[in-house]
């Protein structure tokens, strides 16, 4: 008998939680991964798949803070892999048949975004050119490998940000298929989401119809800023706790720059950085938006009604409160029938499986959670 | 209704027109320890508005007045200068700087927010703040040199 380091989560000895059926469920993080940069050769141009042996892979800038274990995967996954003593599910990539089994099958998925992995650090590359093509060739290696495999898989395409030109010509090539639903940005680069410099991508976006994701990548990587505010910390579990600053810094970007004014449909969705974040950002800003106004006049409503309206925020990694009631009391205060999505972050090492992550939710609230925002903020 | 609840006065007259010229404000105490009310001569115009700010009770009549700032979405400059609208018709609280519209009182960041205002009649070259719009003096023959209205008085000038 073979033993398999691990354990799948629905076997599991005392495994109690099972998802609900008949509620529906959209998964608003999964991560879809190449096993070595190899993968991408079909879809680059020549130019660059001979850079890339040249350079020994894609280039992309790290920031040097640990992830655990061996990067990010979950080693149950790995086993399944039946090699888990040699490979990580993230550092080897994953794949479409392994999502099927162990997540899309075993959860009973409605809906998968596939948010991608590794080409986050394309906007802060150096070479825009390179950027975008790796980009490029992400997303087609992305349709044929999972999207052209399974209905329930939707996409969020690969853009790089730094030549917003560029960003928009990949927009334009696919953002029409009806499979790919939003874009994926990294919360590290180089200026926040606000900023008019990234209005071209935004303006091609909301005429698409695709949602803006933000996800934890970069921070502190090739041209991005630190991690956080006041520099560099020493450790990976700081960086963690730096998100809901990165995350805080884009939506007030967002709505101080008016971006929702000039771009009234546009969705943003800003994944794996926490949730209660928000309810500080909107009394926060409510309050000094009564008061300061004057100096941003475009801003025309409170802050938290365009948060509400146009910003929703992932459940995963899903804060823990201290008892069930502070928790729903904090769900309420960020209106998480309007805000919250399921994310999983499949098949991350601190993923949030779809039963076992909330207590037992009204209702209303857990169609909300688990499938109708997201449905809503994707036209599903 | 009297000036206050605590005594009987109906009526104040707050200065000569003149005192109050417009873009100006006098601020009056009619009752020793009280708030006070704050009198302002927009455009001609005579308002009175409490000054208590019903926000968090700071003294709203002794704010900056002022305009308010339109402009579209940034770039904003592409599409012109910034431009300020309604000046000398909005006042800001000096503790958190809401902004109020001296015609109306109404506040103009949160509109459950109203500061109380009072009636205001030119009598013989006098500005005279009303507790109740109901004492105010009769109107005077159109045509008149110095017009009263429920809501405001209008200088002879
Ligand atoms: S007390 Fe007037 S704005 Fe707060």
């Amino acid at each position: 008998m073979v033993t398999v380091p691990g354990a799948r989560p629905i076997t599991a000895p005392g495994w109690t939680g099972q998802p609900r059926l008949d509620l529906g469920l959209v998964d608003c993080d999964v991560h879809q991964g190449i096993k070595q940069p190899e993968d991408l050769y079909p879809y680059l141009p020549r130019v660059y798949r001979e850079q890339m042996i040249e350079q020994g892979g894609m280039r992309i800038p790290g920031s040097g803070y640990f992830n655990v274990p061996q990067n990010a995967g979950r080693t149950d996954l790995a086993a399944a892999n039946c090699d888990a003593t040699k490979h990580s599910t993230h550092k080897m990539g994953n794949s479409y048949e392994q999502l099927r089994d162990e997540h899309l099958d075993l959860w009973h998925v409605d809906y998968a975004l596939l948010t991608g992995a590794g080409v986050y650090g394309a906007s802060v590359l150096p070479d825009p050119d390179f950027a975008a093509a790796l980009c490029r060739a992400f997303n087609d290696w992305t349709m044929e490998h999972w999207i052209a495999r399974d209905e329930r898989l939707i996409m969020a395409m690969a853009v790089s940000t730094s030549d917003p030109r560029l960003a928009v010509r990949e927009i334009e090539r696919i953002g029409a298929d009806p499979r790919v639903r939003a874009i994926m940005l990294p919360t590290g680069n180089r200026m926040p989401y606000g900023n008019r410099f990234y209005h071209p991508i935004w303006e091609a976006c909301e005429r698409h119809g695709l949602v803006i994701g933000i996800h934890p990548g970069n921070e502190g990587a090739g041209l991005a800023g630190p991690p956080t505010g006041v520099g560099y910390p020493t450790y990976y579990i700081e960086t963690r706790m730096a998100r809901p600053q990165m995350a805080m810094a884009h939506a007030v970007s967002l709505i101080a720059e008016g971006v929702f004014e000039k771009f009234p449909r546009l969705k943003v969705l800003i994944d794996e950085c926490d949730q209660f974040w928000a309810v500080g950002l909107m009394w926060h800003m409510d309050a000094d938006w009564k008061s300061l106004r004057d100096q941003t006049p475009w801003v025309k409503r409170l802050p938290s009604e365009y948060f509400r309206e146009h910003i929703r925020v992932g459940s995963q990694p899903m804060l823990e409160a201290a008892n069930n009631e502070q928790f729903l009391c904090m769900l309420d205060a960020m209106h998480a029938d309007e805000t919250l999505v399921y994310s999983s972050d499949w098949p991350h090492w601190d993923w949030d499986d779809p039963a076992t992550t909330f207590p037992k939710l009204p209702e209303h609230l857990h169609r909300r959670v688990f499938a109708d925002n997201a449905r809503e903020m994707f036209g599903l | 209704m009297p000036l206050d609840p605590s005594s009987d006065i109906r009526r104040v007259v707050a200065g000569r027109v003149e005192e109050i010229p417009p873009g100006e404000r006098k601020l009056i105490v009619p009752f020793r320890g009280r708030a006070g009310i704050g009198v302002f001569n927009v455009n001609g115009d005579y308002h009175a508005l409490r000054n208590l700010c019903p926000h968090k009770l700071g003294p709203l009549c002794t704010g900056r007045v002022s305009g308010r700032p339109e402009a579209v979405a940034p770039p904003s400059s592409y599409a012109g200068e910034p431009e300020i609208e309604r000046d000398g018709e909005i006042v800001r609280c000096p503790w958190h700087l809401w902004e109020f519209d001296i015609t109306t009182g109404q506040c103009l960041v949160d509109p459950k927010m109203r500061v109380k205002t009072y009636p205001v009649a030119i009598e013989e070259g006098e500005v005279v703040v009303y507790a109740d719009p109901a004492d105010l003096p009769p109107q005077p023959p159109s045509g008149a040199a110095v017009p009263a209205t429920m809501a405001r008085g209008r200088s002879a000038e």
